[in-house]
């Protein structure tokens, strides 16, 4: 019996080490050690051997089963070492192809403006409102101190709308996001900070001018607010947008909604504001070191008593500039055409 | 408008010996009138010397060339071949050196000049003509004749060898580019640009006004003149004198250099010289020849079927509503944009009549709109001019015509309309001007500015008294308007930046919250968004099945494309996908827009604008499906978690089988499915599928409340069921038959439906996850058994559903 085990012991030590792969150890693990395995077999032996003896060869059965034991770990983890070895070259794959793309959408980039500059302007209290696009006379030009011949209003600049004339004049589509104002300030909630951010339309189509298109509209009206506050918000307005090394500039200009008026110019990024390009030429995207950002100025006092506010009492300051322009200046991006971006090519929407 | 503003004449109406360029550039910006660029003038003249003939003789090997011998100064006697057919000797002619740039003949780009050898002679330059040299508006001159100073610029007095740009007075000289706001008319013309840059530089204004004719009473003359308003409200002050013996002697160079600097092309001496006028006080004026002038003047509006042969050569048809300048006849101009051919001044004129007028800006602007015109009077007049203004133009007319053409006045000045000038006059308070512009100046610094500003002051206490100069009395309305003047000119970079604070904000429409959010969960799902047009043509509505009928119209639309306001976003996408459909097989779009319902028949109250979303699916299998998954996660997303759904049916722009609605609580919140294959193919299309979201529907029920609910601690039993059906029934009914047989069925999931082989003909099967679970403890496998028998039953008792085998 003691040499059946030990010959056991020899032979499937021998197999174990000599066993070709890890399928091969599985087959002897079984056979040797399995419950039907070749162990047990000898085993069921013990019955018909002497009482003395029996512990002796119990214990070396079960020495025998542990040491083998130990061999097919061993021999086992031998073969996962060799493989995990190999798996450079067994399980290599050409990492250089690409990966598989999920589903990628794209949001337009005039909805990624809006977004931006509705979130730097609701950090200084400014909240987004929506106003119609299809509006009267009165919000779109006569509350805003535009008198009835004023240019604007002549039918080769804005959008007439084929509908009768009301008491608040003529239905049109609104050439800025300035009708907001009135539409606001009739409200009668004081302080007014407001950022209308919509849709404009305007007579115009070409390589710089499309019919429908975007502005963002600021109004600020309180008890003694001044150019002084117009000045600290256009500045932070340019900082967060641009970048804080930016700097703003107010010259006089002329609206006939505000008095008095700006034109806000933002250093140049190119030349950083030098007027000097890095070939030591005149730099070729700004005008002498400054860029037109757009209009702004102080509310005209006609437009605040055109909505029942007293001007003596209230001031307040607005600005409306094209969310299409401002972006692109931001990112320097160089459309030949502004009309490319509501043609809708998909080459162009999903570079955004 | 732009101005080009001569930098040496600008000086002669203002101090500018202290400043350069570049920083009147830079303080005029930001203060007042912001210059764009500075042009460096003669600059292309480099290395084009004056040079003497003195020797002409024959070309040995060409009929056409001759040989020139050319004393150039410094540069000694050159030889050169020259082809000019006016060349002569004892010429003074334009030399450009080797190394000069010309353009041969005039045309295409400048070349250098390079020592050549012209039919085997050699040549050291080349005698230019104006057009080689960029001065034919100066000089014009004809094929092949070179510039002739001594014909062309008699007063010259130059030695042989001094640069052209010299001798012509550019190389001093740079012109601005700058810009006027459309308010500050006064600032077009050259004196109110130097009394801008007078105030803003704090220099002195050297202008001095001519002598203002008083109009002669009394001592009617033979053929004195007469004029007539006849259009009071559009002509507001007309004034015209005659003048006799005129010489179109030739335009002196100082005037040409100035015109063309501003961009205006000589003509003759009288034309020039009211150019001139017109561009150093921006009050337009016109000359007639007094000879083509048939009877008196008339200013009225134009009359049926008349026309005029305008100055630029065209004949114009005038509509009722255009101004003209007739005589006894016809129509001699139309007011205030153009003379008429017939009777401008010619090489004959020798009695002339000098106009100088107000008219109604409006009146002005539509006809010259309306005839699509624009010409340097009309974008004047257009602006609004004062009253005022006429007399001193007619002044300074009559001052320069008699100086260098030599014509007298003749007869009384004709003077209509608003011949007196009462002057505006407005007041504000120093405390009012300082809380407007957020900073603290005193009374004093605030009356200095305004008087250089040409602004009469006086002052009582804290209140300003201002009396408006005529050429600022369209643009200052009210005593408010002094606040930018003092500002402007204190210097806006002087005023700290602050931001208001201590302010509440108002809580944001929750319309643009949630419209940012669907963005960005479409963005998510893969989608892209478009930004289309909010007006559409008929073609397009119809083409997708609309009628546009209903709809609110363009009055005035800039094409048939940009005609009606859409009531549907769909028609914009089905356009786009087909214009992408050739890069792009499968595509899934997107757009977030306003549409514009009609709110009663006769469009007597706005259109009600509601946002909608509209989204498109093309190219992938079972496009429906991904289009019905689109809607089912935004419709989750805004928190309508119980949506039911409704086959559609009987509408003609949806697939008659493959179309449905969404309710929740009875509200239409989406419609989903193929579009009808009848309008895909208008739009060459295959099996798309879209979604047509009333956003503003369903946002009264959106909520992005989100509860917790906890998962029960007992595993979940999970079984599978296949059913065999009639084709007509419905996914839906089975799922809500299953759930209603008990409340241990927590889950029923669609995953397959066929139809085919091993189904008989009108029969589909229908195949489904279930789950059950018990919030107690954990259900016995023959409790889910009893269920599944159950359920079964119920299903064949409803639908006769079998058991798939």
């Amino acid at each position: 019996m003691q040499d059946q085990l030990n010959a056991l012991k020899l032979e499937a030590e021998q197999a174990i080490v000599q066993a070709a792969d890890v399928v091969v150890l599985n087959e002897l693990e079984v056979k040797f050690l399995g419950r039907k395995g070749e162990l047990t077999s000898l085993l069921k032996g013990l019955a018909g051997v002497s009482a003395e003896d029996r512990p002796k060869l119990g214990a070396l059965a079960n020495e025998i089963k542990l040491s083998l034991e130990r061999a097919v770990a061993l021999r086992r983890e031998g073969f996962e070492q060799e493989a995990l070895s190999k798996l450079a070259e067994s399980e290599r794959v050409d990492v250089t192809e690409p990966g598989k793309a999920p589903l990628q959408g794209h949001i337009h980039i005039v909805s990624q403006a809006i977004d931006e500059i509705t979130d730097i302007f609701s950090k200084i209290g400014f909240t987004r409102t929506r106003n119609p696009e299809v509006d009267w006379d009165w919000y779109a030009f006569e509350s805003l101190n535009m008198p009835g011949d004023h240019p604007a209003r002549d039918e080769w600049e804005t959008f007439f709308m084929d509908a009768p004339v009301s008491k608040k004049g003529k239905m049109v589509l609104t050439p800025h996001t300035s009708n907001a104002q009135a539409h606001e300030l009739e409200r009668g909630e004081f302080p007014v900070r407001m950022i209308n951010i919509g849709k404009c339309y305007r007579r115009q189509i070409d390589v710089t001018h499309v019919p429908m298109f975007h502005q963002f509209e600021g109004l600020c009206v309180d008890k003694n607010i001044s150019i002084s506050h117009l000045r600290g918000v256009l500045d932070y307005f340019a900082r967060e947008f641009f970048g804080p090394d930016r700097k703003t500039r107010l010259r006089p200009f002329h609206f006939r909604f505000t008095e008095p008026s700006f034109e806000i110019d933002i250093s140049c990024g190119v030349c950083g504001g030098t007027g000097i390009g890095a070939d030591k030429q005149k730099c070729r995207v700004c005008k002498r070191g400054w860029l037109e950002l757009g209009g702004a100025g102080m509310v005209h006092p006609n437009v605040l008593k055109a909505s029942g506010v007293d001007p003596n009492v209230y001031s307040g300051f607005a600005f409306g500039w094209g969310v299409e322009r401002t972006y692109m200046m931001k990112e320097g991006m160089k459309l030949d055409d502004i009309r490319t971006l509501y043609k809708n090519d998909l080459r162009f929407l999903q570079q955004f | 408008m732009n101005s080009l503003v001569s930098y040496d004449w600008l000086s002669e109406y203002v101090d500018l010996s202290k400043v350069t360029p570049d920083e009147f550039a830079r303080r005029m910006s930001l203060s007042g009138p912001a210059v764009e660029k500075i042009i460096p003038q003669g600059k292309d003249l480099d290395g084009i010397v004056v040079g003497f003939v003195t020797e002409v003789k024959p070309h040995p090997n060409a009929d056409k060339l001759r040989l020139a011998t050319v004393n150039a100064g410094e540069k000694g006697m050159l030889s050169i071949v020259c082809g000019g057919s006016n060349l002569a000797q004892n010429q003074w002619v334009a030399v450009a050196l080797v190394g000069s740039r010309v353009r041969w003949h005039g045309e295409g780009d400048l070349i250098t000049l390079v020592p050549t050898e012209i039919r085997g002679i050699p040549s050291e330059g080349m005698i230019c003509a104006a057009n080689e040299i960029g001065l034919f508006d100066a000089f014009p001159h004809s094929e092949r004749e070179i510039l002739d100073f001594g014909i062309a610029l008699p007063e010259m007095n130059v030695k042989a060898g001094t640069p052209v740009a010299d001798a012509l007075g550019l190389s001093s000289d740079s012109v601005m580019d700058i810009e006027v706001t459309s308010n500050r008319v006064d600032a077009m013309g050259m004196v109110g640009m130097a009394r801008e840059a007078a105030a803003i530089l704090d220099e002195k204004f050297l202008w001095k006004e001519s002598k203002v004719l008083a109009p002669k009473k009394g001592k009617a003359e033979k053929g004195n003149l007469s004029a007539k308003i006849l259009a009071k409200e559009a002509c507001t002050r007309y004034m015209a004198v005659r003048m006799e013996g005129v010489t179109l002697n030739t335009t002196p160079w100082w005037m040409k250099r100035r015109l063309l600097s501003a961009g205006i092309r000589p003509i003759n001496i009288a034309v020039d010289i009211s150019n001139y006028v017109m561009l150093e006080l921006a009050q337009p004026i016109h000359i007639f020849d007094a000879d083509a002038v048939k009877g008196g003047l008339q200013i009225r509006y134009a009359q049926a079927d008349e026309s005029i042969l305008a100055l630029d050569g065209k004949i114009y048809t005038l509509p009722d509503s255009v101004l003209v300048i007739a005589d006894a006849e016809k129509p001699v101009a139309i007011a205030g944009v153009m003379g008429g051919e017939m009777s401008g001044v010619k090489s004959q004129s020798s009695s002339i009549i000098i106009e100088v007028a107000t008219f109604d800006e409006v009146i002005i602007r539509r006809g010259s709109r309306k005839l699509n015109i624009q010409t340097d009077a009309q974008l004047r007049y257009e602006k609004g001019l004062s009253t005022a203004a006429p007399a001193f133009a007619l002044a300074r007319a009559v001052e320069l015509l008699t100086e260098l053409t030599g014509a007298k006045v003749v007869g009384e000045v004709v003077d209509l309309g608003q011949t007196m000038y009462k002057a505006k006059s407005y007041s504000i308070t120093s405390d009012e001007v300082n809380r407007q512009i957020g900073i603290t100046m005193t009374q004093k610094s605030m009356v200095d500015i305004l008087k250089r500003l040409g602004f009469a002051v006086k002052t009582v206490g804290k209140k300003i008294q201002v009396t408006v100069p005529w050429w600022r009395d369209h643009d200052i309305e009210d005593g408010r308007d002094f606040v930018e003047e003092i500002a402007r000119i204190q210097g806006y970079a002087s005023i700290p930046a602050e931001i208001p604070f201590g302010l509440m904000p108002r809580p944001i429409d929750q319309e643009l919250v949630w419209e940012r959010r669907i963005r960005e969960t479409s963005k998510m799902l893969g989608m892209t968004e478009i930004y289309s047009y909010s007006f559409v043509s008929e073609a397009l509505l119809t083409k997708a099945g609309y009628d546009p009928k209903r709809m609110l119209y363009v009055q005035n639309p800039l094409t048939a494309d940009f005609a009606v306001m859409r009531t549907t976003l769909l028609p914009s996408l089905l356009e786009i996908a087909a214009q992408n459909q050739e890069r792009f097989t499968e595509q899934r779009l997107f757009e977030v827009a306003n549409v514009y319902y009609p709110q009663s028949e006769t469009w007597n109250t706005l259109p009600d604008e509601q946002l909608e979303i509209g989204a498109l699916f093309i190219g992938m299998d079972e496009a429906w499906r991904a289009a019905k998954g689109y809607v089912e996660n935004i419709l989750s997303s805004l928190g309508l978690h119980e949506v039911a759904w409704k086959r559609l049916s009987g509408d003609s722009f949806w697939h008659p089988g493959r179309s449905v609605q969404a309710f929740y609580k009875g509200d239409l919140v989406a419609t989903v499915g193929e579009v009808s294959p009848a309008l895909l193919k208008n739009f060459k299309l295959e099996r798309a599928a879209m979604v047509d979201i009333p956003l503003e529907k369903i946002l009264p029920h959106a909520s992005s409340t989100k509860t917790y609910h906890p998962d029960s601690v007992f595993p979940e039993a999970k079984r599978d069921l296949a059913i065999v059906i009639d084709r007509h029934v419905e996914y839906d009914d089975i799922a809500r038959a299953i759930r209603r047989v008990d409340p241990l069925i927590r889950g029923v999931e669609w995953f397959d439906t066929y139809e085919g082989q091993h189904v008989a003909p009108g029969k589909k099967s229908l195949a489904m996850h279930l789950v059950f679970s018990h919030a107690d403890r954990t259900l016995e496998s023959a409790e889910v058994d009893a269920l599944m028998e159950r359920l079964l039953l119920a299903l064949k008792e409803h639908f006769k559903a079998e058991l798939r085998g």
